[in-house]
């Protein structure tokens, strides 16, 4: 994993979110005060435009809420840890726990992207996706984002 | 035996569910013990592309995709269409449904779509790269072509004998320091054109990375001063200069850079040594030849002239073909230097009427000849041009009027084998028959419009000189029109919605 697309102080443990678009707030403004995009507000309305066209819930409580906007200045993940399940319609209808949410610039950053789709490979596998939902250890966490390569 | 699977996966964002769903396939395909491959297309380009043999193995075609994805190149094959999400939501199922309900695609009656797939820039090739440049380049060419133009009209004043050959602008007057200016904007447009095609021709290549090289490069190669030679490359060497950058920086791309250096890979070292690599180059491989080129041909004209002069026919169709080759380039220039340098000189040895009027009457009958030549070819052969295109003709008259043969380079750039054919054709019938008929350029506009606008001795007044132009413009129009395909600016467009 590189540094500048997902570090330690990209994850957030969020107490108060109970909505789908609660969460998509928390998720924006945390890309917007790490400098990820340019306006909180175009990129909150940049997920939930996405979420309209089909759900980014996956299964056993993991989301991948993104877009790809004009307001996001480059590529980063942020892994979002919610105290509350959230309803998100997910492919099994379960509840969200944890979302990684994906800013993606419209052009350009083909390394970065390039990590950003092994995340979404990475969903797929159960022992990441359980690594991710039991660890609570910010560390630990990132040590197993940090398995993410090419 | 095992069975082949090749599937597809695309999303609208092409992060997630293309390579979610791609994931989930090849696990579900191994875990059934089938041969899979996935191809995905997401932002990145496509990864893992699927040859020409894994198709034709391929027992079963999955497209899971939430974007257009063009089928022909599986036709014949059982082909199952569905979106990203049922292949992530269950990989196996999908698999299992796809072999009993695929069909097989191309059948008979079938519609075959040419949509092309908005992120695979691989087989797209040359045609899109030069027509990813024009895009950019036409609003350039419009709006500097256009001052240009407006200025130009003005430049023209009468001498003592109220002949209109005086060309220049009187900067002591406030209208003619206006018009100065509009001009030098017009040539500023022209002069940034040339970088601005090759930086976007790269940049369809190679993306970003190759945008500063290429536009530096064909800066160089294109100015004259630099290269020590008469005239610059011109879009010819622009087009060289964008193929070499795209996929020298393509190359850069491949290589395994240290992974410290990945973050500033494509903002400092790529576009560096790619620059470097290009300016040399240009310098050293392209700028001599072009110089030693125009030296050579100059030299040949002159032999010509000193040798044929009794034809004067020879003269101009040869100097009229140049005229039309590279519109504005070394070979154009090269001619219209001649045809200035031969009239200036025997004016100064021989007098009015000993000097010799050929090469340069020959050069400004074909100087408007490539421009008026698309434009009437877009008019008469409607069906063949896009909108965009017949926008860009209609700027391509204007400038051809009054002279401006640059006016017609986004459409021979953007065909050049065709329509440099067209081109010189034409150019060199209207500098024949001008010659041929004894038509003496004095001065003015190198257009139909010059026998108004300007002073030209000939046989008939003013018929004789039309006639001669709008021949050239005939011929280079229906050579265009019956040659060329359908809608050549189509795929463009296609390609343009799939990006956006």
């Amino acid at each position: 994993m590189n540094k500048e697309i997902f570090n330690e102080g990209h994850i957030v443990f969020d107490k108060e979110a109970t909505s789908r678009e609660a969460a998509f707030r928390k998720i924006a403004a945390a890309a917007f005060e790490k400098g990820f995009v340019a306006s909180a507000e175009d990129y909150y309305q940049g997920l939930v435009a996405r979420e309209q066209e089909a759900t980014t819930g996956f299964k056993d409580g993991i989301a991948i809420p993104h877009c790809k906007n004009k307001t996001v200045f480059k590529p980063g993940v942020f892994l979002m840890k919610f105290e509350q399940p959230i309803e998100w319609n997910a492919l099994d209808k379960k509840p969200i726990h944890a979302a990684f949410a994906l800013t993606i610039p419209e052009e350009g950053a083909t390394d970065h992207l390039k990590l950003l789709s092994l995340i979404a490979r990475k969903l797929i596998d159960d022992d990441f996706r359980n690594g991710i939902l039991n660890e609570t250890d910010p560390a630990k966490l990132t040590e197993i984002m940090n398995q993410i390569s090419y | 035996m095992t069975k082949n699977i090749v599937a597809v996966t695309a999303c609208a964002a092409g992060i997630a569910h293309t390579y979610m769903a791609a994931e989930s396939l090849e696990r579900a395909g191994k875990a059934k013990d089938y041969n899979i491959k996935v191809e995905t297309n997401g932002a990145i380009g496509a990864e893992n592309v699927l040859t020409h043999e894994d198709i034709e193995q391929a027992d079963l075609v999955i497209i899971a995709a939430d974007i257009k994805i063009d089928l022909i190149r599986f036709t014949g094959k059982p082909v199952y269409v569905t979106k990203s999400i049922p292949a992530i939501e269950d990989a196996a199922g999908l698999i299992e449904k796809a072999f009993t309900e695929a069909q097989v695609f191309g059948k008979k009656g079938s519609k075959v779509g040419k949509i092309q797939i908005g992120n695979d820039k691989e087989k797209v090739g040359f045609f899109t790269h030069i027509m990813s440049g024009i895009s950019y380049m036409v609003p350039m060419v419009i709006a500097a072509g256009l001052i240009l133009t407006i200025a130009n009209l003005y430049a023209f004043q009468k001498d003592d004998l109220g002949r209109i050959v005086n060309w220049g602008f009187d900067t002591s007057d406030s209208m003619g320091l206006l018009m100065s200016r509009l001009f030098a904007v017009g040539q500023v447009g022209f002069k940034l054109m040339i970088p601005l095609f090759a930086g976007f021709v790269a940049n369809s290549i190679a993306d970003k990375p190759a945008i500063a090289p290429a536009m530096i490069g064909a800066y160089i190669a294109n100015d004259a001063e630099l290269l020590g030679a008469k005239a610059g490359g011109g879009f010819i060497a622009a087009i060289a200069v964008a193929f070499i950058v795209g996929y020298l920086v393509k190359g850069l791309k491949k290589i395994k850079w240290p992974r410290i250096l990945a973050p500033i890979v494509p903002i400092m070292i790529i576009p560096f040594i790619a620059t470097l690599i290009i300016s040399l180059l240009v310098f050293y491989v392209i700028g001599q030849p072009i110089a030693a080129g125009m030296d050579g041909m100059y030299n040949g004209l002159t032999w010509l002239n000193d040798n044929y002069s009794s034809a004067p026919i020879i003269i101009g169709v040869i100097v009229g073909g140049m005229i039309g080759f590279d519109l504005g380039g070394p070979v154009n220039k090269t001619a219209l230097i001649f045809g200035t340098a031969i009239f200036t000189d025997t004016l100064a040895k021989n007098g009015i009427q000993g000097a010799n009027f050929v090469p340069q009457t020959a050069t400004q009958a074909a100087i408007s000849v490539a421009p008026l030549g698309v434009w009437l070819a877009t008019i008469l052969f409607k069906k063949k041009f896009s909108k965009d295109e017949k926008v860009a003709a209609t700027a391509a008259f204007g400038m051809g009027m009054v002279g401006v043969t640059e006016g017609a380079i986004p459409f021979v750039a953007a065909d050049p084998v065709r329509m440099i054919i067209a081109s010189v054709s034409g150019s060199a019938v209207a500098g024949g028959l001008a010659a041929a008929t004894g038509c003496k350029f004095f001065g003015g506009i190198g257009s139909p419009l010059g026998t108004f606008i300007g002073y030209i001795e000939q046989p008939v007044p003013f018929i004789t000189w039309i006639l001669c132009v709008l021949s050239g413009v005939l011929v280079t129009a229906l050579i265009i029109g019956f040659t060329r395909k359908p809608m050549m600016l189509a795929i463009e467009e296609e390609v343009a919605v799939e990006n956006e």
